[in-house]
């Protein structure tokens, strides 16, 4: 049986709103991404799996799951 | 005063026309005396949907430039307690009508009407910004397609830098089968996205194109969608009807399917 469909839909659109929302290329957003992941790791200790950003209309939230506590 | 509210979706074809009537419709129906202003200039539709095509003499440009008085232009729908319609030009562009004129015009009319409802073109340019120059609220639609919600979300932010903070959300034309097989967003993967209020959801009904074929509303009507108009209205009056979940419950799902089959 086929993956639904809408699974492809939401991530498509998940994508598309992300690079609206910042007026910049999904290629831009994945440099914004790493760069404010370094940045964040200059300070603490984290991991990629445990950071993710969130990009709302016209908010960026970084949000990290940590583990030393 | 009135309450201005501007039907609006970004993209083209997803139901805005036929949104306002029926929402104009269904007000009126109510109880309350409403307006509906088609603001497509040179693509009108709204008096085509409502079946009120032969009875136009002056349009909108007309008001707006002074070659008529309003009350000239404005038209009377006599199948409805308090219904107006102020139909759009079909000759002229986007370019004849500003946005401070259309402010005015709608300033001018809350004082007469319970409710101001303008259809507004497709696009973001310059029909779009006449068109919510003078709303206080807006209802977005869309239809669940990624094309269509990507529309919405550029539209919400639209709305909101021009300080139209009352945005709610009207979801069209749902296909309950398609949802349940995964093969379509459902209200809550729509909601979720779009982080705005929900107003109503309208599913897919054959009768919303049979009834345009006529002129006519479904509001009213003993169908699906017109249930579902009706509800959409009596939100907008500030009673509190829950929005049916049509993705998660077997039963309404059964009752749908049984409805459609029926009919």
């Amino acid at each position: 049986m086929s993956v639904p469909s809408v699974n492809i839909a939401k991530e498509r659109l998940r994508s598309l709103l992300i690079t609206d929302r910042i007026h910049c290329t999904p290629d831009a957003v994945d440099r914004l991404s790493g760069d404010l992941y370094n940045t964040v790791s200059k300070y603490m200790e984290i991991k990629p799996e445990d950071f993710s950003i969130e990009i709302t209309r016209s908010d960026i939230h970084i949000r990290y799951t940590g583990e030393n506590h | 005063m009135g309450e201005v509210i501007v039907i609006t979706s970004g993209k083209g074809g997803v139901g805005k026309t036929t949104t306002t009537a029926n929402i104009g419709i269904g007000l009126s129906r109510l109880g309350k005396k409403v307006i509906v202003i088609d603001t497509d200039l040179g693509l009108r539709n709204l008096d085509v949907v409502m079946g009120l095509e032969n009875r136009i003499i002056y349009n909108l440009v007309d008001v707006i430039e002074g070659s008529c008085r309003l009350k000239q232009a404005i038209i009377r729908d006599k199948r409805y307690p308090e219904l107006y319609l102020l139909p759009s030009a079909q000759t002229r562009d986007k370019s004849s009508v500003s946005p401070e004129q259309m402010k005015k015009l709608v300033d001018d009319l809350k004082g007469e009407f319970d409710f101001v409802l303008l259809d507004c073109p497709a696009g973001i340019e310059q029909g779009f910004q006449n068109a919510i120059a003078g709303a206080e609220r807006s209802i977005v639609v869309t239809t669940p397609e990624v094309s269509a919600i990507r529309d919405a979300d550029r539209i919400i932010g639209l709305l909101e830098a021009a300080g139209i903070k009352k945005n709610e959300l009207l979801i069209n034309r749902l296909r309950v089968e398609m949802v349940k097989k995964g093969d379509m967003m459902s209200v809550d993967d729509v909601t979720e996205i779009l982080a705005i209020d929900l107003l109503g959801v309208i599913p897919d009904d054959e009768q919303v194109v049979i009834a345009t074929n006529q002129g006519e509303p479904v509001v009213g009507e003993d169908c699906l969608a017109g249930r579902c108009y009706d509800k959409v209205c009596r939100r907008i009056l500030g009673e509190e009807i829950p929005v049916t979940d049509f993705s998660h419950s077997e039963g309404i799902f059964k009752k749908i399917t049984g409805f459609f089959h029926r009919s």
